[in-house]
């Protein structure tokens, strides 16, 4: 019985020996850390899991503190892997470079967008740019001459009254992108309430027929409707996959990452991994399946060749 | 057995020592904790200090963008928050501290006006007239809601009380203007009951009888909301607001806050009040009411005084809490920077401003800096209002010595 047992159990350790072996001569090990942006929380936090399963040894670690963090981090060399939810500005690069002495490389891993919402019933269909900058602004450097307060300022009846504004706190990257593009770098007015996530947004607007709000394209619920966009001519864009992959739909944005990569260098192993993942059809899948937009085909398959990633290993 | 002289020496001397251990605790840990406040007020006016003399920060943030309005467009006085922003050349930085301000204190007022009456009116009922035992099954309750978290009260009040009162604007109006006179009333009606009833229902169980008539109340105010809506304001009480009076409405508004965390508030100051109202000396009121003041002036004339100094200084508690309190405005108040009085607008706090801003903004920046600032104002803010309760309540402890047992 205990010769059984005893054999049982050596034959256990020589299949576990054999496996970490096997893992060891095939696998990347190691832990990639990333620190930044949290709209691309969700997808960082896919990303990684579905790297474990592709490689047993890896591990993604995310701190989600804000696409601000990730430049610091990155110059500091705290973490390999900058999630940015927007670009560099030049000061946070000068930054680097004056650390490294090289600029960090940039990465485009999806698409996102920014919509405008109303409440499911509301009649509203779409938004012209200086409307949107009359409603949200009290600069309006986008050319609107009066600000519009009243729902009947936008020609619908229904809803009386004031319209009540919605929008992400000052500080995060959805914030300062909708005053970018939507307010041409104006001011918001002071009324427009301030919420702490994209989801608190669309919470707000899901239970008043007068407000309107912006938030992340993922954070789209069956509760409230998109508006579209209308451009110069009057035509309508709708933020719909194609319209965002291409820019027709104007509050659209790439999402990033940077890493520290001197330049003729290759991928570290891990890192290697992960592109490979991100910027195959699987990741790309990941993107569109938390509400994100994937890359273009062109796009994806340039920045595979550009780091030296074999097509066919994914 | 008697102790030998040895072994008696012995343990006095490890009494003593731990006497000395003990001492030495206390004292340290009084002077690490006014070292850590010191140390905090230091590092954030070091921190603030670059934004007053550096020439770069004064270049863009001059003190006047600071604390006094800019013109408007139209030539309104505005005070406005926009830290974010890139600087223009042609525009003044929109980095005013004042609306920020504002909202704090305004969050912090309509809170204890809401807090204030509730929990000095429970202490004063639960101290003085409820039976021991009821009472000692109330006030742990009570103490009890002090431990919900921030997070939850805000979270309830932001995301489901608050589109609620939003939907229902009517009927919370017709409760607020029911609610005192009808309880008051009900009171009232307990005198023409007939005796015997009356002594069913002593004072000590007043709750018992109050509480149908609170459901009552509750009942007709949401029957006669719509008959009010309908005559006095036009049908739409929302559109009345908005064009006759020109307020503006908002889901999440002070009022919002001041229920959350008036809620949040109550507990504490109840608590505070109620062991200061209960160590008043009995011998007090009994020889009040023996000398044949009614309760109402023995409570008015002879406890509240006597127990002044604690009943102020649990105000003075809950005032504090409520300027520094974060989730609850956070999450209850939309956080839209406004100076305005009107309660059903929203407001923003110092407190929450520096809880979604901070995070992302980078070290060192101008942004941080001002936000430092506002943690500072704010340090300022609770600091002022602990020292003011702290004086007062010397002032009047020494008015009140000579009352009872010096409490």
């Amino acid at each position: 019985m205990s010769a059984l047992l005893r054999r049982c159990l050596a034959s256990w350790l020589l299949l576990m020996s054999l496996g970490s072996l096997r893992a060891d001569a095939e696998d990347v090990v190691g832990t990639l850390d990333a620190m930044g942006s949290d709209t691309m929380a969700g997808l960082m936090l896919r990303w990684g899991q579905a790297l474990t399963r592709q490689h047993p040894g890896i591990r993604l670690q995310l701190q989600a503190s804000g696409s601000a963090s990730a430049p610091p981090a990155l110059a500091a060399g705290t973490t390999r892997l900058g999630p940015m939810s927007r670009p560099m500005n030049e000061a946070e690069r000068q930054a680097f470079i004056e650390r490294h002495g090289y600029p960090p490389r940039e990465l485009v891993v999806a698409r996102d967008a920014l919509v405008v919402v109303v409440h499911r019933h509301n009649p509203l269909e779409s938004l012209g740019r200086r409307e949107l900058d009359a409603l949200f602004s009290d600069s309006r450097r986008c050319g609107a001459r009066k600000e519009i307060r009243q729902w009947r300022q936008l020609g619908h009846d229904r809803p009386e009254g004031r319209i009540r504004l919605h929008g992400r706190n000052a500080a995060s990257g959805t914030h300062g992108l909708f005053r970018h593009i939507a307010l041409c770098d104006g001011f918001f007015r002071p009324e427009v309430n301030e919420h702490p996530g994209s989801a608190a947004v669309v919470a707000a607007v899901t239970e008043d027929p007068r407000a309107i709000g912006y938030a992340g394209l993922n954070h789209l619920t069956p509760g409230v409707k998109a508006l579209a966009r209308r451009d110069a001519e009057g035509k309508r864009h709708f933020p719909d996959p194609d319209a965002v992959q291409h820019g027709d739909y104007a509050l659209s944005r790439d999402l990033y990452l940077y890493i520290n990569l001197p330049p003729g260098d290759s991928l570290p192993a891990a890192e290697q991994a992960f592109f490979n993942l991100v910027l195959s059809p699987v990741g790309q899948a990941i993107v569109e399946e938390l509400g994100f937009v994937p890359l273009p085909e062109v796009r994806r398959v340039s920045q595979r060749r550009e780091l030296a990633l074999d097509e066919l290993d994914s | 057995m008697p102790d030998s002289p040895s072994t008696l020496s012995g343990r006095r001397r490890l009494r003593q020592g731990r006497d000395r251990l003990a001492t030495a605790l206390v004292t340290a840990g009084g002077i690490g904790a006014i070292v850590a406040l010191l140390a905090i007020g230091l590092f954030l006016a070091v921190e603030v200090m670059p934004l007053f003399w550096s020439s770069e920060a004064t270049e863009t943030v001059s003190q006047r963008a600071l604390w006094l309005p800019r013109e408007g467009a139209d030539g309104a006085v505005q005070y406005r928050w926009d830290p974010t922003a890139t600087l223009p050349t042609e525009d003044v930085a929109r980095v005013s501290l004042v609306p920020l301000a504002w909202g704090t204190l305004e969050a912090a007022a309509w809170a204890l006006l809401i807090a204030i009456p509730l929990a000095l009116g429970a202490a004063a009922h639960s101290a003085l007239f409820m039976s021991t035992r009821l009472r000692s099954r109330v006030k742990p309750t009570l103490e009890l809601m002090e431990a919900l978290p921030g997070v939850v009260i805000g979270f309830i009040a932001g995301l489901v009380l608050a589109p609620w009162v939003d939907r229902h604007l009517a009927d919370v109006l017709t409760l607020l203007i029911l609610l005192v006179p009808g309880l008051l009333l009900a009171s009232g009606l307990r005198s023409c009951l007939p005796p015997r009833l009356q002594q069913a229902i002593p004072l000590s169980w007043a709750g018992l009888w109050l509480l149908p008539w609170l459901l009552l109340i509750l009942a007709a105010a949401h029957g006669l909301s719509p008959w009010l809506e309908a005559w006095v304001f036009g049908g739409d009480l929302h559109r009345w607001l908005e064009v006759r009076l020109g307020l503006d409405i908002t889901v999440r508004n002070a009022m919002i806050v001041g229920m959350a965390m008036g809620f949040a508030v109550m507990p504490s100051v109840y608590a505070l009040a109620e062991d200061a109202l209960s160590g008043v000396p009995r011998s007090l009121a009994e020889g009040a009411q023996a000398l044949g003041a009614t309760r109402w002036q023995t409570l008015w004339r002879v406890v509240l005084p006597a127990a002044s100094p604690g009943i102020l200084s649990a105000v003075m508690i809950g005032a504090g809490r409520a300027v520094g309190e974060t989730m609850i405005v956070l999450m209850a108040s939309g956080n839209a920077a406004l100076m305005t009085w009107n309660p059903l607008d929203g407001l923003r706090s110092l407190a929450a401003t520096i809880a979604i801003e901070l995070p992302e903004a980078g070290p060192e920046s101008l942004h941080y800096r001002l936000l430092l600032l506002a943690a500072l104002l704010l340090f300022v803010f609770t600091f002022l209002v602990n020292t003011l309760a702290e004086w007062v309540r010397s002032r009047l402890r020494r008015r009140y010595r000579r009352l009872g047992s010096g409490r």
